[in-house]
């Protein structure tokens, strides 16, 4: 009775190590590669349920996910002898276990080689453009053309890059001031393009209105002459169409009124007694 | 006994070869459950085996889908609410939240609560390093905006990249800065944002599925885009200036518009002075034209007489003015006396006269 209990212990506790050192599962994220004395004795193995022989042989997973690996900036001159800072930043995965875990063993040796390799080739692409092209329209085809010499030159370590791609382009401290300095002066050109138009078109339009109003008065004048001229004209008219009745009335009459407008003061009279005025004083 | 099993297995992943350290721990563990006698052990290990059947009960939210991993390798998804997997060490359940829409901040932080949709100035911090970024003319721009996503694959999401998270912001960090890149400092700033959101939100979304990580954006927006701290006064100065262009200009139009209507006013005084005139001169000599008839009608009625008096009329109004000097001389005096002129009398009586 006692013996049984033991022995049936025992093997439940002989058979649970067996169970739990030979099996091992991995993980839907992870692959891995059973080593045995330090020899990989398997190839790449998913996720799942695996064996192995307990004690002899052991396991050494891997991340099967897409990893990050993000390189410090750097400094980078370009064709145009200006200097950026490149800030990239590489996505890669374990694609061969076995490779891998020969060439680099672990991920700090993979960031080793991914820093070194991916490095040298953006600096080489980017060497070849200009900053504008780097910043613009020439950023999408040196990333590109990174990755694929990148993917290209870790293939042989089992990793595969997925996308190297320039996170940032800033300029060091000195060249950032250039160009606010330039900045500067083009928004002060624009301003000062701004009002200088605004009083082009001020003046121009002042000037105008003086113009206009010169016309308009110049026009209100030449209407005032040629009216006055009519006045005259019609009163002459009159004049010669009623005095020509009699001109030597006119004559007489005309001359009786200006005497007596025109003699008016300071005027001395010296009559004779033959005036016709005095006839009657003789 | 569960945790056991786990710590076990942990130990044994972290040291390859060798035995596994675990195991004395696990022996002294199995002696004592052996010694372990209760009374009602019996019991106990029918409620273990129980707790353990139950354990594979889990629920699934609705704005949640269960992933179940069977071995650790992926077996399959769960809809909402209660499901079932085979208790661990066989299986096991990951509920990610996929409806929920997350938000990451690019160049600021919200002090306070990070959550709020709504941005307002004043309760954020510009991270300079992430904002300041280069334009296609060759400007500095500062953006910051946020990336709204979601999980659109639990799968993916769960497995295919290490840190969905930050590849995430690694990702909207170079497609905001490609896309700035690409343009001109001014759409930045002015009318191109709606473009540069789309943009970037496409860029990302492509970056995104290349690495099969999940995630959908959902929106890109841009929160505050201004010109760096330090040109910041020379924009400043050109939004200033336009407005002062158009302050000349309507400055200019009102002084026209005040002149014009006042030179219409004058023109209209001068030629009604004209009409004026031209129609007083014409009634003055209508009015002389009818006098002189008047009387001529008289006069020829009876000449000498009218001419007589006419004359004496004018005569004598001529004589009776006070200041008219009167002399009369007879013939022989007048053809007697020298015709003497005093002629500097008469300047010295005309210049008080001028003087007037």
């Amino acid at each position: 009775m006692k013996k049984t209990t033991i022995i049936i212990s025992v093997l439940i506790i002989l058979g649970a190590f067996v169970l739990t050192s030979a099996a091992f599962t991995v993980d839907q994220t992870q692959q891995a590669i059973v080593i045995q004395l330090g020899r990989p004795v398997t190839g790449q193995l998913g996720p799942g349920l695996h064996f192995k022989l307990p004690l002899i042989q052991n396991v050494v997973f891997f991340d099967a996910r897409i990893l990050d690996f993000d390189a410090k900036p750097e400094e980078i001159t370009t064709t145009d002898k200006k200097y950026m800072n490149v800030d990239s930043y590489t996505k890669w995965r374990i694609t061969d276990p076995l490779t891998f875990y020969t060439k680099v063993r672990t991920i700090q040796g993979a960031r080793a080689r991914l820093d070194d390799i991916v490095r040298s080739q953006l600096r080489v692409a980017l060497g070849r453009y200009t900053l504008i092209e780097v910043v613009s329209h020439k950023r999408q085809e040196i990333m590109d053309a990174v990755t694929s010499r990148s993917k290209e030159l870790l293939l042989p370590y089992g990793i595969e890059v997925i996308d190297v791609r320039i996170k940032r382009t800033d300029l060091p401290a000195e060249n950032a001031r250039s160009i606010y300095g330039r900045m500067k002066a083009e928004r002060e050109r624009q301003a000062k393009q701004y009002r200088s138009e605004g009083q082009e078109a001020s003046a121009k339009i002042k000037a105008n209105a003086d113009k206009e109003r010169a016309i308009i008065l110049a026009d209100a004048r030449k209407q005032a002459e040629i009216i006055r001229g009519e006045g005259d004209a019609q009163a002459t008219k009159v004049y010669a169409e009623s005095l020509g009745q009699s001109p030597e009335f006119y004559d007489f009459t005309r001359s009786l009124d200006a005497y007596k407008s025109g003699f008016e003061k300071n005027t001395r009279f010296i009559l004779t007694p033959k005036s016709p005025f005095l006839k009657h004083l003789q | 006994m569960n945790w056991d099993w786990d710590k076990l297995q942990k130990q044994q992943q972290g040291r390859p070869g060798g035995k596994p350290p675990g195991f004395d721990d696990f022996q002294d563990q199995l002696e004592k459950l052996k010694k372990f006698k209760l009374p009602g052990w019996k019991l106990v290990i029918p409620l273990l085996v129980l707790l353990w059947i139950a354990s594979g009960f889990y629920i699934v939210e609705p704005d949640e889908v269960g992933v179940v991993k069977q071995f650790g390798k992926f077996n399959r998804i769960t809809t909402a609410g209660p499901n079932y997997h085979i208790p661990y060490p066989v299986e096991s359940a990951l509920t990610p939240k996929v409806t929920q829409i997350r938000r990451v901040e690019f160049g600021f932080r919200s002090v306070g609560r990070p959550v709020t949709q709504s941005f307002q100035q004043g309760v954020s911090r510009e991270v300079k390093e992430e904002s300041l970024m280069l334009t296609g003319d060759e400007n500095i721009v500062s953006v910051q905006f946020i990336v709204q996503y979601m999980i659109k694959d639990a799968e993916n999401y769960l497995f295919n990249v290490n840190d969905p998270e930050q590849t995430l912001a690694h990702a909207g960090e170079a497609a905001m800065r490609e896309v700035i890149g690409n343009g001109k400092i001014d759409d930045a700033l002015t009318t191109g944002k709606q473009e540069i959101q789309v943009q970037t939100r496409e860029l990302m979304q492509r970056i995104l599925d290349n690495y099969h990580s999940g995630l959908s954006v959902v929106a890109v927006q841009m929160q505050n885009v201004h010109p760096p701290d330090e040109v910041i006064e020379a924009f400043k100065d050109v939004a200033s200036a336009r407005e002062d262009k158009s302050r000349y200009i309507n400055e200019a139009e009102a002084y026209q518009r005040d002149i014009l209507p006042k030179a219409r006013g004058e023109a209209a005084q001068i030629t009604n002075a004209a009409q004026a005139y031209k129609e007083t001169k014409i009634r003055g000599a209508e009015g002389d034209a009818a006098r002189f008839l008047a009387v001529l009608k008289e006069y020829d009625k009876a000449k000498d007489i009218t001419r007589e008096r006419l004359y004496l009329e004018t005569m004598e109004s001529i004589l009776s003015n006070p200041d008219a000097e009167k002399l009369i001389m007879s013939d022989d005096a007048l053809k007697q006396s020298v015709p003497y002129l005093p002629l500097d009398k008469q300047l010295r009586r005309a210049a008080p006269k001028e003087a007037n």
